[in-house]
């Protein structure tokens, strides 16, 4: 859920103590060349949230935002697909759904639909890998009913039958498409040969899973996992902070504690010794469209920001990047391209570098991304490719507090990860002072080329000799979902 | 949970994610761009749709909402230049931040038959720089890259006139000499000008100094250059803007051709919506430009010339052509002395040649088939009258009721009731708004269901707009989502100063969602009978069905007239 643009919101100043890389004055440079334009970092001091726990243990972040008739609030719910049973994967997600269509509260499914888009009232509650969402948007003078609504579908939801079946079908449609698009197919096949197809990270649902699914399935986990002291609540927008929390108390407050479901995932064991691996995926194609990485660290590594600001460089801030300048700029072999660092605290994170290139490059690009990986591993990174990185994480920082939703929303994701509140702050500070040695030996330990993993999806006649070069190719059949 | 790790990019301006169906489309006057300069790495090469809801409220919204929006409206501060650029500045202090957005009116729609994709190759193009920034020395880039126009151009002549011959036997060892004569050269000159860029240098100081979410699209109508900068930068963009409006220089020219190239494979080649609505639109304007797919027909961007491409520049981006809006922590005074000192300079530029093609009526129903190696989709469109034509306002009320919301009819009806689709969705303005363009429907059938089926369902529901009444409640319900809309638009820097930009280019008044939130909700009911009976017949209709290809596969080869370079 994180990542290190999250904000340090609460902790007062923003950039005052900013590194002086750009330091100097803005008013005498108004004309001057834009390459060697200095300004003063940006002072800011962000709203501060009140953040309140309720006796039954559900907190509750407010900020107040006059400046619209509108008000906005958030539940983050301690339930995710990683507590699907091994034949019933889908069940977290359907109850989701299913929590937001299948009335509540007392109001019947149509009801709630009739009312809530009667008055323009914004509604969504989902359920993702680790955790659930439901949320509200509506104008301040609908906020009663809105909220009523809000609570009746989190609290009490009815799963009426018709829209139980109604979601399980279109789940059902949903897997019978996952082939039609081939950076779909790439990214789950990726996902899956990392973690194992049966790991909570990466396990997707069937036909036949969701077909096994039950309605008193969902309201069994609606009963087991939805409980006040495992939900965060954000609210933001034109209110009066007092009221506001009476409401909130008169609608959660006599909700009982119950048993939240521990948020915790098992580790991937690295096959010894590790081996490359290279499959590809038969599909009618004009692009290769590849992925390339392996699994990485958790957010609360030592080496995280090294390791970030190693990705930064190498293929993760687009113009700016290596991959982006060698592959695209340079050679015009893809559109989009890079390098990722997908990291989160619960599980083990996932490197990779992307693109989707004519089927003729499909060779030289693999061999690009290789040696760009290898050079990051083995020469340090420039002055000024640093002092750019530096430069924009610390220049870009303020937009982490654009609005009070997002103030809000950082330190909520936060909390449900178990960070302390001044994790951006802490990252800042990192990044600052961060020396190429650093940044080298991050590479070095954690981009590791002989555990590479390669996935293809393209032409099934060309790919495998365009591949051999990688390591041994072995083909994934999709097995038709119906 | 888990997100990207990307130490530059936040989501300051990322669109709420807003859930009204299942498609996650949302009804309401939206613009379709099709293409984007720069990918963000999460792009899948879906088509964005830029919502294009309204700026200010009025007279029978209730007062709380009244004020509040028209607050804002009385903040805007409209500012118009000597050499014809304008300017439209919204302050808002909350954060030291500010939203840049800078809309030419020029699009897929100023283009010629075998140049087509030219409007979105210069987008690219405009990242390259300018006679300062993006060189290590001008002077001497200058005379190479001429000379690399020059050879380039000539080589690719040949190249095709080569092909041609090759068809018909005749080409000479002579001919082929004479081609690798001009390659050789043609590399020297790209290995020697490529000594000189200093890559991606615009982007890098926009990134040095804070900036995010840097991009450009490209539409029919308009192509914008967006960019939130930390509200102190601001000189730094005029400065680099303004250069780029005076001075670009086509840096990287064949590579970043290229890259258009992958672009149109990703969005369109591999993509079976991409695909099913550059089909779907080429049938349904058989002479006017909104035919033609932005990004352009693959031989059509192999065969687009620097020259092409200055020339297009000279034609269409001049300051008169230009609407820059602003909105942040800005002061409007400081600001337009700083765009008198930097655009005021530029001079102003010839009008636009008039738009002269206008697709005559359809006389008969068209179909067409996509095979895919995908499942079945579907998309039906209705010509219609462009912005302003009093039926435009009608079309967007129909829009609503037939797929605005879980209560709307086409979802109530295929996807709830008889369980044939999974999602539905409606546009009132596609591809574009300056011309007269379509109302289109679209759905996704469930399996066993046939798109035959889902065709006639959504039939049924359009036959009812002609003969029942649409109910007040209906009518109530899409005003009410109108009016909130107006007020949610208002809520980020970047969204506001791109409608203002918008509204100004294609209606030439930033006020219009003003003025046709008043018309829609002028909308009656006979209005929607006649408008719809008027409108949705068969032989004004396009049907275009995504098929599931069956049997043998095609090799896909690159195209031969690309060669790696």
């Amino acid at each position: 859920m994180m990542n290190v643009t999250r904000s340090l919101t609460g902790l007062g100043l923003l950039a005052v103590t900013c590194i002086s890389l750009m330091s100097g004055c803005a008013g005498s440079s108004m004309l001057s060349d834009p390459r060697h334009m200095t300004f003063k970092p940006v002072e800011f001091t962000p709203p501060e949230p009140d953040r309140v726990v309720f006796e039954n243990g559900m907190v509750v972040y407010l900020l107040e935002d006059h400046e619209l008739p509108l008000i906005s609030m958030t539940a983050t719910m301690r339930a995710g697909s990683w507590l699907d049973p091994a034949d019933k994967i889908g069940l977290a997600s359907l109850t989701g759904s299913v929590m937001r269509t299948g009335g509540g509260g007392g109001l019947s499914a149509e009801k709630v639909d009739e009312e809530l888009e009667q008055f323009a009232g914004d509604l969504s509650v989902s359920i993702g890998r680790q955790s659930g969402s439901a949320s509200l948007d509506v104008l301040s003078k609908d906020l009663k009913r809105g909220l009523q609504i809000f609570v009746g579908l989190i609290r009490t939801p009815a799963f009426e039958p018709a829209r139980v079946e109604l979601a399980k079908l279109q789940s059902i449609e949903g897997i019978r498409r996952r082939h039609d698009n081939p950076g779909s197919i790439v990214g789950r096949e990726f996902g899956k040969l990392l973690y194992g197809e049966d790991h909570p990270s990466a396990r997707d649902s069937t036909i036949q899973s969701i077909t096994r699914i039950t309605r008193d399935d969902m309201v069994a986990f609606h009963r087991k996992t939805i409980h006040p002291n495992g939900i965060i609540l954000g609210v933001t927008g034109d209110f009066d902070k007092s009221e506001m929390l009476a409401l909130l108390r008169d609608v959660f407050g006599d909700w009982k504690k119950g048993e939240a479901p521990v948020l915790k995932i098992a580790d991937v064991p690295q096959s010894q010794p590790p081996k490359p691996i290279v499959r590809f995926v038969n599909k009618e194609t004009s692009q290769t469209h590849l992925r390339l990485g392996h699994l990485s660290i958790k957010q609360q590594d030592p080496d995280y920001v090294s390791l970030a600001i190693a990705n930064d460089i190498l293929g993760g801030s687009s113009f700016r990047s290596r991959l982006f300048n060698d592959v695209r700029t340079k050679r015009g072999l893809a559109y989009s391209v890079g390098s990722r660092l997908n990291t989160g605290v619960h599980d083990q994170g996932i490197w990779l570098m992307r693109a989707e290139t004519k089927l003729p490059s499909t060779q030289e690009v693999i061999a690009r991304f290789v040696a760009n990986m290898e050079r990051m591993r083995t020469e340090l990174v420039t002055d000024s490719e640093l002092a750019e990185a530096k430069e924009a994480y610390v220049n870009s920082f303020v937009f982490s507090f654009s609005s009070p939703s997002a103030i809000v929303g950082r330190l909520i994701e936060l909390e449900y990860d178990g960070l302390p509140k001044d994790f951006l702050q802490q990252v800042r500070a990192r990044v600052v002072a961060l020396s190429k040695e650093e940044i080298l030996a991050a590479a070095k330990k954690h981009f590791n080329p002989e555990r590479l993993t390669i996935v293809a999806v393209g032409s099934g006649e060309a790919l495998p000799k365009l591949l051999s070069g990688f390591g041994d190719v072995k083909e994934i059949k999709l097995a038709p979902e119906s | 949970m888990k997100n990207d790790t990307s130490l530059v990019s936040c989501d300051a301006d990322r669109a709420r994610s807003r859930r009204r169906n299942t498609d996650g489309q949302r009804s309401g006057w939206r613009l379709r761009v099709q293409s984007f300069a720069l990918p963000t790495l999460h792009g899948s090469g879906v088509t964005a749709f830029l919502l294009a809801t309204a700026l200010i409220l009025s007279l029978s919204l209730n007062l709380n909402l009244a004020q509040a929006a028209s607050g804002l409206a009385d903040r805007v501060v409209e500012q118009k230049l000597a050499n014809g650029l304008t300017v439209l500045m919204v302050e808002r202090h909350q954060t030291p931040v500010v939203s840049l957005n800078m809309t030419f009116r020029v699009g897929g729609v100023n283009e010629q038959v075998g140049q087509t994709g030219l409007a979105h190759l210069y987008e690219h193009m405009a990242f390259k720089g300018t006679r300062t920034v993006g060189t290590k020395d001008y002077e001497k880039e200058r005379p190479i890259l001429e000379e690399w126009f020059r050879v380039g151009t000539e080589l690719e002549q040949r190249q095709r006139e080569l092909a041609r011959k090759s068809q018909e036997k005749s080409a000479s060892s002579e001919d082929r000499a004479a081609i690798e004569r001009l390659q050789k050269r043609f590399t020297e000159l790209q290995d020697q000008a490529g000594q000189f860029v200093a890559g991606n240098e615009m982007a890098l100081l926009y990134q040095r100094h804070g900036g995010v979410g840097l991009n450009a699209a490209t539409g029919k109508d308009l192509t914008r250059y967006m960019i939130n900068l930390p509200a102190n930068r601001l000189p730094l963009w005029a400065a680099l803007e303004a250069d780029r409006m005076a001075h670009p220089v086509l840096r990287e020219f064949y590579k970043e051709r290229g890259v258009v190239m992958e672009e149109r494979r990703l969005r369109n080649d591999d993509s079976p919506n991409g695909l099913l609505y550059e089909t779907f639109t080429s049938a349904a304007f058989r002479a006017h430009q909104y035919g033609i797919p932005t990004i352009g027909w693959e031989s059509d961007i192999l065969s687009l010339t620097p020259a092409d491409t200055e020339a297009f520049f000279k034609a269409y981006y001049g300051p008169g052509n230009a609407t820059i809006a602003i909105v942040g922590d800005i002061n409007p005074k400081e600001v337009m002395t700083l765009i008198e000192r930097t655009f005021g300079t530029i001079p102003a530029s010839p009008s636009q040649p008039p738009l002269v093609t206008v697709e005559p009526p359809q006389r008969g129903e068209r179909r067409v088939e996509v095979e895919f190696d995908a499942e079945p989709s579907l998309v039906i469109g209705f010509h219609k009258p462009g912005l302003g034509h009093p039926d435009d306002y009608v079309f967007d009320v129909i829009d609503a009721v037939l797929s605005d919301g879980l209560t709307s009819r086409l979802y109530t009806s295929l996807v709830r009731e008889k369980r044939i689709a999974v999602s539905v969705g409606s546009d009132a303005n596609y591809p574009g708004v300056r011309s007269p363009n379509l109302f289109i429907l679209n759905a996704t059938p469930r399996a066993p269901h046939t798109t035959a089926e889902v065709e006639a369902a959504m039939y049924a529901e359009i036959e009812r707009l002609k003969t029942e009444p649409v109910s007040p409640k209906e009518l109530e319900k899409v005003l009410n989502n109108l009016d909130a809309d107006l007020v949610r638009a208002l809520r980020s820097n970047g969204g506001l100063a791109s409608q203002l930009a918008l509204f100004q280019t294609v209606a030439g008044d930033w006020r219009y969602a003003l003025k046709s939130r008043d018309k829609i909700a002028a909308v009656t009911v006979a209005d929607i009978q006649r408008v719809a009976t008027e409108y949705f017949t068969k032989s004004n209709r396009t049907v275009a069905t995504l098929v599931k290809k069956a049997g043998d596969k095609h090799i896909v080869t690159a195209p031969k007239g690309e060669v790696t370079r």
